[in-house]
């Protein structure tokens, strides 16, 4: 294995096409120009605004980030997507200025992320080996997994509530002064075996999966086995985690990898009714869900008590109107948490419509590429459905965020991806990046 | 393909909701502005109130009262300079909001009077300029302040000092008062203060006239023909009325007074003898002639929806003794008193009282004039006035008022007690002329006190320090 590992990074890619790969190339330098302009702009106005260069050094490790990885691409992944990096630096730059001018010193350490989340992301782009690994150690992960989901149960704690006085969600193992986030890992994992058990078992599913015969419509074991474990395992997320957000993306990304290896439509609608079944009895027995789905029915009742961050949230929008107030000018700092779940809502004050929709369409292109090279995965089904299960977790939680804080759907308590505080999203989507970036690589 | 079908339905339904977040965004963005920002609850408000630079206060000769300065957090900090007008001026409070005069002229003090165009607004917008406010110059004489809140200092009550014939307010003493500049950490206790610090007694106290209400009844008198030399046995004597015992304004030995000299001295006997003679629609038409019901706003200084504006009172025959001797249910503020003061200087015609001199843009160097006050409203004849203003000399010369007298300066006024439930009242009305059409008048209340002439002694210092600010500005 290992000496599989290192006849790996010793080999150079093959170029078929060197013109079209150069242009590609050319695309992605462009863009990478474009966003480090507007990220410029953007420091220089706060460093006007505050009159000091402390966070400086932010733009020179965002800058130094890009160039060598975009080198080590380059060198490594030559025939890749031209525009997944750029956008994963320039939403991850974005994010580290609105860090830097909501909470400026969650930046430096959100900085440092950003570099261990590009060596990760490098590092997966680099192993060519790695997607098979994972496939082959598929069961291995997934208990792993599973496992320090167990001890997080046990030992998680709070951040922001050490003691456990408020209740609030304990998702974090603490390692000395640093706190990971399991359950983020979790979903590469659920992605990657559910892809690879999925892409094994399809033909049966697609074969057997209905009997139609005699009106009779009986489901496969097949597919009712995972769907138990998926069910057992998100009931275990909400019930002893609290954790509404993770539950709902674990079985949102669950149902679209089922429904795609089956091609069953009814998965989806079954899925979307047992979905709403889960959180009618969750709001009947937990006063978290409860809250949520209370706030999210009417938060004017209650605009100044437990609807006070989602009513704060849409008068963001509403002060940010279409052009925004300016970095540093608005006030998304009245949001409690802004600079982790609502930092949609503080971008939208600031940047205004026009950032609100450039954010939304950066995960958007992000995220349909992401499908785009599942679709170029031909006759590769394992590749297909990870590829296919990786942009759903991005758009999956892009989209529950930010239809939370804007008052479509209850509230649930996820980071926006590349945006939000938090060092195990950040390295996470990094991951999944650079997941991406290989699967889209011709020679895979 | 496998799955061609699936992905590319999934494409379109990413796609789709995406659209629907976009929707949601452009939703509160283009309608939130006015369903959600003015709601009472958005902090952003308070923000932006506490970014204002208000306008400073200055008294009639340039003199700063009041005035904003920035902090570092970029909000602004109002700063009282004289205490002794903080009763005058009110209050202006981040967490409290306004109050008084602050609060009368707020509009201009916060720069919303001002029309703004298109590309200022923009401007203002784009580079968060905060809004700024107009400078107000008042009437009041810092100095004339000064002096009679000094004079009035350890005592509860109001003093107000117009000069004529502008009518403009020169000073307005209400006691006992507050610190501004320490506002919200005394907030609680200034509320709960049963003396009720925050009310402007000049013009918002209604008092019991008592025998304050001699001036207009002589004024009936006089129109009456009814003779003012006829004594009246025993008028120095207290007058039993309801219980009370109505006395006059300084001991006197039992004596017969005749109307003119119980007036000198505020006896009140020789008044209810007097009110037999006239009959209860002559003294309402004397009240309503002097506007007692009147509650004079100084431009809009006073909240309409004040509570303790009060219906006209009816004059009937079961009322009418007590409303004749000022301890019915005619009520006054001292700012009516200080118009009859006022109307007996200048030929039975009383000015209208303003507070305000002008503004100024906060991008401007000269005060735009407010516009010229209201007309003169008649009170009484010239001649009535004239006779009115005789008898005051008198009896500031040799009766109960003397504490009023000032060498050099021609000063008439009229001092008299009132009874308000348990507590007595002193009052003094007056004037200082200070020649041709110029004076001053002065009214005075002191709650608790039966101290005719230490309010006497007030108006006098009022009325001198008044004719030192009215020539002072003239020459």
């Amino acid at each position: 294995m290992l000496n599989t590992l290192i006849s790996e990074l010793r080999r150079a890619p093959v170029l078929d096409d060197p013109g079209r790969i150069l242009q590609a190339h050319s695309v992605e330098r462009r863009f990478l120009v474009i966003a480090a302009l507007f990220l410029l702009v953007n420091t220089l106005s706060l460093w006007i605004l505050r009159g000091d260069v402390a966070d400086f050094w932010h733009g020179l490790a965002w800058g130094a980030c890009a160039v060598f990885g975009h080198l080590v691409l380059n060198w490594r992944l030559p025939d890749r997507d031209p525009l997944l990096f750029p956008l994963a630096m320039f939403m991850a730059g974005w994010g580290i200025i609105a860090i830097s001018r909501l909470q400026p010193p969650f930046a430096d350490r959100q900085s440092i992320w950003l570099i261990v989340a590009l060596c990760g992301m490098l590092a997966i782009s680099w192993t060519r080996a790695l997607l098979r690994l994972m496939r082959a150690f598929r069961y291995l992960l997934l208990f792993g997994g599973l496992a320090v989901l167990a001890v997080t149960i046990q030992v998680g704690i709070n951040p922001s509530d050490p003691e456990g006085v408020f209740g609030a969600p304990a998702l974090w193992i603490a390692l000395g002064s640093l706190y990971i986030q399991p359950s983020e890992g979790l979903k590469i994992i659920l992605v990657v075996f559910l892809a690879s058990y999925l892409a094994e078992q399809y033909p049966t599913l697609r074969a057997e999966g209905l009997h139609t015969g005699r009106g009779r419509i009986t489901v496969s074991p097949r597919i009712l086995g995972p769907i138990a474990l998926m069910w057992g395992l998100c009931v275990v997320v909400l019930v002893w985690q609290r954790d509404l957000g993770t539950a709902a993306l674990f079985f949102i990304v669950f149902l679209v990898l089922l429904y795609t290896a089956t091609g069953y439509t009814f998965i989806v609608y079954s899925g979307v009714l047992m979905l709403g079944a889960v959180g009618v009895i969750a709001y009947q027995l937990f006063a978290v869900v409860r809250l949520r789905i209370d706030i999210w029915w009417n938060p004017w009742l209650e605009a100044e008590g437990r609807a006070y961050q989602i009513v704060q949230s849409l008068m963001a929008f509403a002060a940010g109107g279409v052009f925004g107030q300016g970095i540093g000018q608005g006030a998304p700092g009245f949001i409690p948490v802004v600079h982790s779940d609502f930092m949609y809502a503080a971008l939208a004050e600031e940047w205004g419509l026009i950032g609100a929709l450039a954010v939304l369409v950066c995960l958007a292109v992000f995220s349909t590429r992401g499908i785009r090279i599942a679709i170029g995965q031909r006759g590769k089904p394992y590749q297909t459905l990870l590829a296919v299960g990786l942009s759903t977790l991005i758009a999956a939680q892009s989209l529950l965020i930010m239809g939370g804080v804007l008052k479509l759907i209850p509230l649930t308590g996820v980071t926006l991806p590349f945006f939000s505080y938090g060092g195990s999203s950040l390295v996470v989507t990094f991951l999944i990046t650079g997941l991406l970036l290989r699967l889209s690589a011709r020679e895979v | 393909m496998a799955f061609g079908r699936e992905l590319h339905r999934l494409l379109i339904a990413l796609l789709l909701m995406f659209m629907g977040i976009g929707l949601a965004a452009a939703y509160w963005a283009v309608t939130g502005p006015d369903a959600l920002l003015d709601r009472e609850d958005n902090p952003r408000r308070v923000l932006a109130d506490a970014a204002v630079r208000r306008g400073a206060i200055f008294d009639r000769g340039g003199e700063a009262l009041v005035r904003s300065f920035p902090q570092q957090d970029n909000t602004m900090r109002r700063v009282y300079l004289y205490p002794e007008t903080a009763s005058a001026l009110g209050y202006f409070s981040q967490r409290y909001g306004a109050g008084g005069l602050e609060a009368a002229f707020d509009t201009a003090l916060r720069g919303a009077d001002r029309p703004i165009n298109l590309s200022e607004a923009l401007t203002a917008q784009l580079l968060h300029r905060p809004q700024v406010g107009s400078d107000i110059q008042l009437t009041l004489d810092v100095d004339v302040q000064r002096t009679v809140a000094q004079a009035m200092a350890g005592q509860r009550g109001a003093a107000v000092v117009m000069a004529i014939p502008s009518g403009q307010i020169l000073s307005m003493v209400s006691l006992p008062t507050f610190d501004p500049n320490r506002l919200d950490a005394d907030w609680n206790t200034l509320t709960a203060d049963p003396g009720n610090p925050f009310f402007n007694r000049v013009l918002q106290g209604r008092y019991q006239p008592g025998a304050a209400l001699q001036t207009p009844l002589i004024a009936a008198a006089l129109l009456l023909d009814q003779p003012l030399d006829v004594e009246y046995r025993s008028a120095s004597q207290p007058y039993a009325l309801d219980g009370l015992q109505l006395e006059c304004a300084v001991r006197l030995p039992p004596l017969s007074l005749s109307l003119r000299e119980a007036y000198s001295f505020g006896c009140p006997t020789a008044f209810a003898a007097f009110a037999q003679n006239i009959d209860a629609g002559v003294l309402q038409a004397t009240f309503d002639t002097f506007q007692l019901d009147l509650r004079p706003l100084i431009d809009g200084a006073v909240s309409t929806s004040d509570p303790l504006s009060n219906a006209p009172v009816e004059i009937d025959d079961a009322n009418y003794l007590q409303n004749a001797l000022g301890q019915g249910e005619q009520t006054v503020t001292p700012l009516s008193m200080v118009m009859i003061a006022a109307s007996l200087i200048n030929d039975g015609n009383t000015p209208y009282p303003t507070l305000l001199l002008g503004t100024r843009p906060p991008d401007s160097d000269s005060w735009l004039a407010t516009l010229p006050s209201a007309p003169t409203i008649p009170f009484t004849t010239l001649e009535t006035a004239s006779r009115l203003q005789d008898l005051m000399r008198a009896a500031v010369a040799e009766g109960a008022a003397q504490n009023a007298g000032r060498p050099n300066i021609d000063i008439g006024g009229h001092t008299a007690l009132a009874y308000s439930g348990d507590t007595t009242l002193a009052w003094f009305i007056g004037f200082a002329t200070l020649g041709g059409r110029d004076a001053a008048a002065v009214a005075v209340v002191l709650e608790g006190s039966g101290d005719a002439g230490l309010a006497a002694d007030i108006g006098g210092t009022a009325l001198q320090a008044a004719g030192r600010a009215l020539r002072q500005s003239g020459s």
